[in-house]
């Protein structure tokens, strides 16, 4: 039964942690808290039920529309809205974000409702070694830990990559040494809605999805980022496996209403003890 | 705007109707407005929405006969909407300015028993009279209040009929397991449930809660499973009971009667789950199925269920029904009383008895409908069979889910 405890912990760990990826990235580049995220996500689920259910594409496919999309949609908002507040102090682009969110997530209500949509999806269960493991959710791991792996191989090794993490440590330096600084910016923000959407894929075969989902999913990002450390890429993958084990075992040993207490309570505690994160360090990647 | 521009017309339309001299002067009555708070967004949307159309289909009806008779002339009805986000404190709030403001002659609570009770006080200060359309729990109608009327029948009556019609069907279950959303119906009636089952000889070998916002369930249905319940009765809204039934299947559990509270009983969940929905068992205070009559609008529940699908194009629930019925209680008043008195009113509401399509109405002393019979469906290859009661029954219980 413990091996089964682990096992559910993990998995749902593996879909925080690839909610939670993009909303670092932009933080940590960007400095802006990007309250439109749990949007991103529920817009990502939306394309993929729809491409899936309307058009008979698979499940995987439709995922990577989704991400294309938000791309383009993030990138635009980015070169041409934040773009013009990015320097001014946090609370402008904050505020700027969480307009933009209202407007996006009531857009969603009223052109999808509020009445939840699933992507059935029946791939059936493994059973290993006493321990269930859904296909479905599996996938949304692989799918997960995947696409965190490939952002964090490109941010190293790509020249697109590299270009982000110098704007990220000084964008005056990088602007002197011919960086375009606002496209990085626009690039940056697309690929974070990019993650969004993906993540969205992942829970559209998971979840049943409304647009009133977006603030659980904002919700969660925030403590996830906090718990692995704010702007890191592994920061979040710790983030997201450390709060799915702990609220599942937290579920176990004080009963299921509190596992939502107990991820937050451990956001306050790290935030008192090692505020730089579980993973974070102060620097740079 | 919109709505104020067109009353500033109608005013001045019937001004100019007066100078010329015409007749027509009972036209310009002014309406019956009634407020309603409606969650419209935020997590109860859904079922905002739901009362919404419940109550827009109570309105037109109305409206469509050219209005209610009071005395001798005829005024139309109108309803006077906010949305108040699903925020409790947001409904306090607008039920003050409907009070306050726009001066409604009468209220529709907002949804469900938590918010229902914290809005019916102030109902109770300004002495107007409140219909509450999807309020169960007993502790809502515990402050003897002489201006809140609900709709639907306690949800102890529901807990005492679902626990014998199970008992009787299946002799040999006897393990309960009951996990309860914590908010105050959902809470109350999974309570309610466990009291009677105990008292029917259940063994309760799982009871436990989960906060609104939860995403996983895997290891709470982990220990369920081990527990092995013959039967397991959820309650929650129907994100969490989706996702719940969901979760169930992926960890190969297997329960002789599975009953969702009151989620399953909306169409979408059957939308959402497809084949993993079969033979779950639900409850509900109406279904389309009803075979009740009416003499104030739509003649019965069948013409109901017909006009509530040509204008929205689904099947209604027992959400849309009751608060048409809890509109048209209210206004079938006004018409008993002759007048639109809030006083007047209330003492019809109080006293009388009323046929509706959603059942017979009658508010007992506490102000909640006393009569009514509860139904239990179950979703079966697709569909909602009625199992009980027996005289409007249109299937029988299949145990078994997932279905062997």
């Amino acid at each position: 039964m413990i091996a089964q405890y682990i096992a559910n912990g993990l998995l749902i760990g593996s879909l925080y942690a690839c909610l939670a990826v993009g909303f670092s990235l932009i933080y940590g580049v960007l400095n802006i808290i990007n309250v439109m995220h749990g949007s991103f996500v529920v817009l990502g689920a939306y394309i993929t039920i729809y491409c899936s259910q309307y058009f008979g594409i698979s499940p995987l496919l439709s995922a990577l529309i989704g991400c294309l999309v938000l791309f383009v949609f993030g990138y635009l908002t980015q070169r041409f809205l934040i773009n013009e507040v990015v320097a001014a102090p946090i609370f402008i682009s904050f505020t700027l974000t969480f307009g933009l969110d209202l407007l996006l997530n009531n857009a969603m209500i009223q052109a999808f409702t509020a009445t939840p949509r699933s992507l059935i999806v029946d791939y059936g269960s493994v059973t290993m070694a006493g321990v269930t493991l859904p296909i479905a959710r599996l996938g949304a791991m692989v799918l997960a830990l995947a696409l965190t792996g490939l952002l964090y191989w490109l941010l190293r090794h790509s020249q697109m990559g590299r270009a982000i993490i110098a704007v990220r440590m000084d964008r005056h330096a990088a602007a002197l040494l011919g960086i375009r600084v606002p496209r990085i910016y626009a690039i940056t923000f697309g690929i974070g809605a990019l993650m969004a959407a993906a993540a969205g894929g992942a829970m559209a075969v998971v979840y049943p999805i409304t647009p009133l989902l977006s603030t659980v999913f904002l919700g969660k990002s925030f403590v996830i980022c906090v718990l692995g450390g704010l702007g890191s890429v592994p920061g979040a993958l710790v983030g997201g496996l450390a709060l799915g084990l702990l609220e599942s075992f937290g579920a176990v040993a004080f009963g299921s209403q509190w596992s939502v207490t107990v991820g937050f309570a451990l956001m306050i505690l790290v935030l008192v003890l090692r505020p730089s994160g579980l993973a974070g360090r102060k620097g740079f990647e | 705007m919109a709505r104020r521009l067109g009353k500033f017309a109608s005013v001045n339309l019937a001004g100019a109707v007066l100078l010329l001299g015409s007749t027509a002067v009972t036209l310009a009555a002014d309406p019956i407005r009634i407020g309603a708070p409606l969650s419209l967004t935020g997590s109860l949307a859904d079922e905002g929405s739901k009362e919404q159309q419940g109550l827009d289909m109570c309105v037109d009806a109305v409206n469509a006969k050219g209005g209610v008779k009071v005395g001798n002339e005829q005024r139309k009805v109108e309803a006077v909407k906010y949305d108040y986000q699903s925020e409790t404190g947001r409904a306090v709030q607008i039920v003050q300015r409907l009070l306050t403001v726009d001066k409604v002659d009468f209220l529709f609570a907002p949804y469900g028993s938590g918010d229902t009770k914290a809005t019916a006080v102030q109902a109770e200060r300004y002495a107007i009279p409140m219909i509450a359309t999807s309020a169960a729990s007993d502790a809502v109608y515990d402050q003897k209040q002489k201006n809140l009327f609900g709709i639907l029948f306690p949800s102890k009556a529901m807990a005492e009929i679902e626990v014998k019609f199970y008992k009787a069907r299946m002799p040999q279950a006897k393990k309960i397991a009951v996990f309860a959303l914590n908010s105050l119906f959902p809470k109350a009636i999974a309570g309610e449930v466990r009291t009677f089952a105990a008292k029917e000889g259940f063994d309760v070998v799982f009871d436990g809660l989960y906060s609104p916002g939860t995403m996983d369930f895997a290891n709470v249905l982990t220990q369920i499973k081990a527990a092995n319940p013959d039967w397991f009765y959820v309650t929650g809204y129907i994100q969490e009971l989706i996702l719940i039934r969901r979760q169930m299947d992926s960890l190969g559990m297997s329960v002789p009667i599975v009953t969702m509270t009151a989620g399953a009983a909306y169409p979408e969940f059957e939308q959402n789950l497809g084949a993993l929905s079969n033979n779950v068992t639900s409850n509900a205070w109406w279904h389309p199925s009803a075979t009740y009559k009416d003499s104030f609008i739509y003649g019965d529940a069948l013409e109901y269920t017909k006009a509530f699908k040509a204008k929205y194009k689904k099947e209604p629930t027992y959400l849309e029904a009751a608060a048409t019925a809890g509109c048209e209680v209210l206004l079938e008043s006004v018409e008993r009383a002759g007048s639109a008195s809030p006083d007047a009113v209330r003492k019809m509401l109080a006293s009388e008895r009323f046929d509706t399509f959603y059942g017979p109405i009658k508010f007992g002393p506490n102000g909640q409908n006393e009569i009514n019979s509860p139904m239990i469906l179950q979703i079966q290859n697709g569909k909602y069979i009625v199992l009980d009661p027996q005289d409007v029954k249109t299937g029988e219980f299949k145990p078994g889910v997932p279905p062997r």
